[in-house]
């Protein structure tokens, strides 16, 4: 899930070290840490509590100084969420296979899915459970997310099985 | 006798003479040595580089020096690459194409960097340089693939379009195709920018097939993986290559057949690309890897254990691009493989998550700088360092000359002694003495800018962020550094004190760039009624800033000397000398 653009407006005169808190550009990788949290942090409920480590909370802008296009580009790749990347990468062409990358939210490695052999998000999401081991109990605090051909993030259940 | 013969050389001989000049700071010592120098010089220079758009006006440049053919412009202040500064604020091309297309019709090179460019100036560029050869356009934006489409369709002569970071727009024109079947002259093509829709693989298949001096070919993503081999197969002379998207399953066939492709090309020293990549494939490359040079793996998520098996395959690597996921581990394993390394970029896979997404601490930098001798230049991501790594690296490494180190949590301490890394960075500027580059990080006070203004006789470029204590620091900096050219801070105490009493140094400087310190609008005020070939933009979206009270320090701040005076093309969140702002104010 993407953090949407945020704006705040610093009062005149105000402190001179707090500065207007535009992020600019979108930080999915939210990256709750889920060794230290536990499964049973939805990611979705702490979405505004996981902007908890510093640089985000500072609203800092270009920092660190890592150029805003190498960041598109590492983004438009592996992501630190639980989501199915569009045949595997972000924006490309749709090719033959049907293999698609997931990838979980605090795992550094993907996984790959046939997703093919799939009906519906339910079998879909059971399989993926498996896969990274999480608990039936933990299920409902993961959402399956994933990218569109502009890069948007979006909850896969939001549209029909097809 | 030596005078009267100086004098007596007939124009074409000095001409002579001066064509094996190629440097620019060479060719001005030339033109200060007399007046007639100065005008042979000017009407035989050819190459201009102006590092600053806003130092000068085109009119000027042309009014000096008739015969140019290749130029270098450079646009927006290094900190538009981290979102510093705000669109529109200035650096288009178009006035200078548009003085140039009249002035110079066998022009026949444009490098532009961190430029607004648009389609109407590529344009005009396919059509007014009938001789066109090279466009690079780093980090530029503001044009689509119809302005592509026309230097494809115009430029017979194109040797080189370079088109690295820039952000293009789709218009959905396959600009490719608008290369004639008769057009056989790239040699250096670089779309790696481009998104999914703008390259048409066909149109890119039959360009790469008959252009035999093809040397340089760096794809976007967006090219699948069995794809690549067929590329490689027309063009096996290619020395550089950048991969497209090198994700798919493993299917032997396609790894063979890529593998075949690969150990065709006997002239690659240069790999870069890495999308989405999949370890599997990556032995792949292994045939050739002894004779790499460059390697840039700065996008591929590939874990610790693959990118040591890679770079032990590269013996003769001399620059690695790569991310934190090399680990430590990685980069001894680099330090005993590559002894002709003379470049490393290590960069943050998460640059903003708090905690370590790998294990990559100052161990691997330390480990580098001991075991690779030729190393000069390091661009390093950690989060962790020490004062004593500091040292040993400075000891060890008294030939780098850039050294760029960003500990990613602003303001952290020595891990080790809880200490600023004053004295870390001081050994730096203390041993490297030649050293031209320096970024700094961590914590710091005013002592370490008291050691850089000290040592650091030869850096021309300084970026400061959220370090030093008061005006002193920056005052140590532009009263001690000889050569410097670029300073840019963010987040420090620094203010007018320093700014005014060091005002003259500015003139000797291309640019200061100060975001978030400490300075007055009165202080920008005075600084330019006292300096008038210094431009003072004070960049503020807050709104004017003489409504605000009296201490209240400017947002953004970007001084630069300029021949040309203020510059025609400010938007309204720039903000100058007092006359302009009831100009801009007034209905």
């Amino acid at each position: 899930m993407c953090m949407e653009l945020q704006l705040g407006l610093a009062l005149p005169g105000s402190d001179t070290w707090s500065r207007p808190l535009l992020k600019l550009g979108l930080y999915e990788d939210i990256n709750v840490n889920s060794k230290k949290r536990g499964f049973d942090h939805g990611y979705l409920e702490d979405e505004f509590s996981a902007a908890s480590f510093k640089n985000y909370e500072k609203g800092l802008v270009g920092w660190p100084p890592v150029e805003t296009w190498r960041r598109k580009k590492l983004r438009c790749q592996v992501h630190n969420h639980m989501t199915a990347a569009e045949n595997g990468y972000c924006g490309g062409r749709a090719s033959n296979s049907t293999y698609v990358k997931v990838k979980m939210e605090g795992v550094v490695i993907a996984r790959k899915i046939d997703i093919s052999i799939h009906q519906s998000f339910e079998t879909l999401t059971t399989t993926l459970m498996t896969m990274f081991d999480i608990f039936d109990e933990n299920r409902r605090s993961f959402k399956l997310t994933y990218q569109d051909k502009e890069g948007d993030w979006l909850i896969a259940e939001d549209v029909p099985w097809r | 006798m030596p005078k009267r013969l100086a004098y007596s050389l007939p124009d074409e001989v000095l001409e002579h003479v001066f064509s094996f000049i190629q440097s620019d700071k060479d060719r001005n010592v030339v033109s200060a040595v007399c007046k007639s120098w100065y005008e042979i010089e000017r009407w035989c220079r050819r190459k201009i580089f102006v590092g600053n758009c806003y130092a000068v006006s085109p009119k000027m440049v042309i009014r000096r020096f008739p015969q140019v053919r290749s130029i270098e412009l450079k646009g927006k202040p290094h900190f538009a690459d981290f979102n510093l500064v705000p669109d529109g604020w200035g650096g288009y091309v178009l006035p200078w194409i548009t003085e140039m297309a009249g002035a110079y019709p066998w022009l026949d090179e444009i490098r532009l960097k961190r430029m607004v460019v648009t389609d109407e100036s590529l344009e005009l560029i396919a059509k007014s340089f009938k001789d066109f050869k090279v466009l690079v356009l780093a980090s530029c934006e503001g044009f689509s693939t119809d302005g592509l489409a026309a230097l494809a369709a115009s430029c017979k002569n194109l040797r080189e379009l370079d088109l690295r970071e820039s952000e293009v727009d789709d218009s959905s024109v396959h600009w490719l195709s608008h290369f004639p079947e008769t057009y056989t002259s790239m040699v250096s093509l670089n779309i790696s920018c481009l998104g999914s829709g703008e390259v048409s693989f066909s149109a890119l298949e039959r360009l790469v097939s008959r252009c035999p001096n093809l040397r340089s070919l760096k794809l976007n993503r967006a090219v699948p993986l069995d794809k690549t081999a067929n590329i490689l197969r027309l063009a096996p002379q290619l020395v550089e290559f950048g991969t497209c998207t090198y994700s798919a399953e493993l299917r032997s066939d396609v790894f063979s057949n890529l593998a075949g492709a690969f150990s065709n090309c006997k002239e690659l020293r240069s790999l870069s690309g890495f999308w989405d990549v999949v370890p599997d494939y990556l032995p792949a490359i292994y045939s050739v890897c002894s004779r790499l040079t460059s390697l840039n793996l700065s996008y591929a998520t590939i874990q610790s254990p693959d990118l040591i098996m890679l770079v032990s395959h590269c013996p003769s690597l001399q620059r690695l691009l790569v991310l934190d996921y090399i680990e430590d581990s990685g980069l001894e394993a680099l330090a005993s493989n590559c002894k002709d390394l003379q470049e490393l970029r290590v960069f943050p896979s998460d640059p903003f998550d708090a905690e370590p997404n790998a294990s990559l601490t100052e161990q691997g930098l330390v480990a580098v700088s001991l075991g690779c001798p030729k190393l000069q230049s390091v661009l390093y991501f950690c989060r962790r360092m020490s004062n004593a790594a500091l040292v040993t690296i400075a000891q060890n490494r008294p030939n780098l000359t850039r050294f760029r180190l960003c500990i990613i949590e602003p303001n952290t301490a020595d891990y080790l002694t809880g200490e600023p890394f004053d004295v870390g960075f001081g050994a730096i500027v203390e041993h490297c003495k030649d050293l031209i580059r320096l970024s700094l990080s961590g914590l710091l006070t005013d002592c370490v800018f008291e050691y850089i203004g000290k040592y650091a006789k030869k850096l021309e470029m300084l970026s400061v962020a959220f370090a030093g204590d008061s005006d002193l620091g920056l005052h140590h900096v532009l009263s001690g550094c000889e050569s410097l050219r670029k300073l840019e801070i963010r987040d420090c105490p620094f203010g007018d004190k320093a700014l005014l009493t060091n005002a003259a140094k500015l003139e000797t400087m291309r640019s200061l760039w100060m975001s978030s310190c400490s300075v007055s609008f009165e202080a920008c005020k005075l600084l330019s009624q006292k300096m008038p070939r210094l431009n003072v933009e004070v960049i503020d979206e807050r709104g004017p800033p003489d409504s605000r009270p009296e201490n209240c320090t400017v947002d953004k701040l970007y001084i630069y000397r300029s021949v040309a005076g203020p510059r025609f093309d400010m938007p309204p969140f720039v903000w100058t000398k007092d006359e302009d702002l009831a100009l801009r104010l007034s209905p």
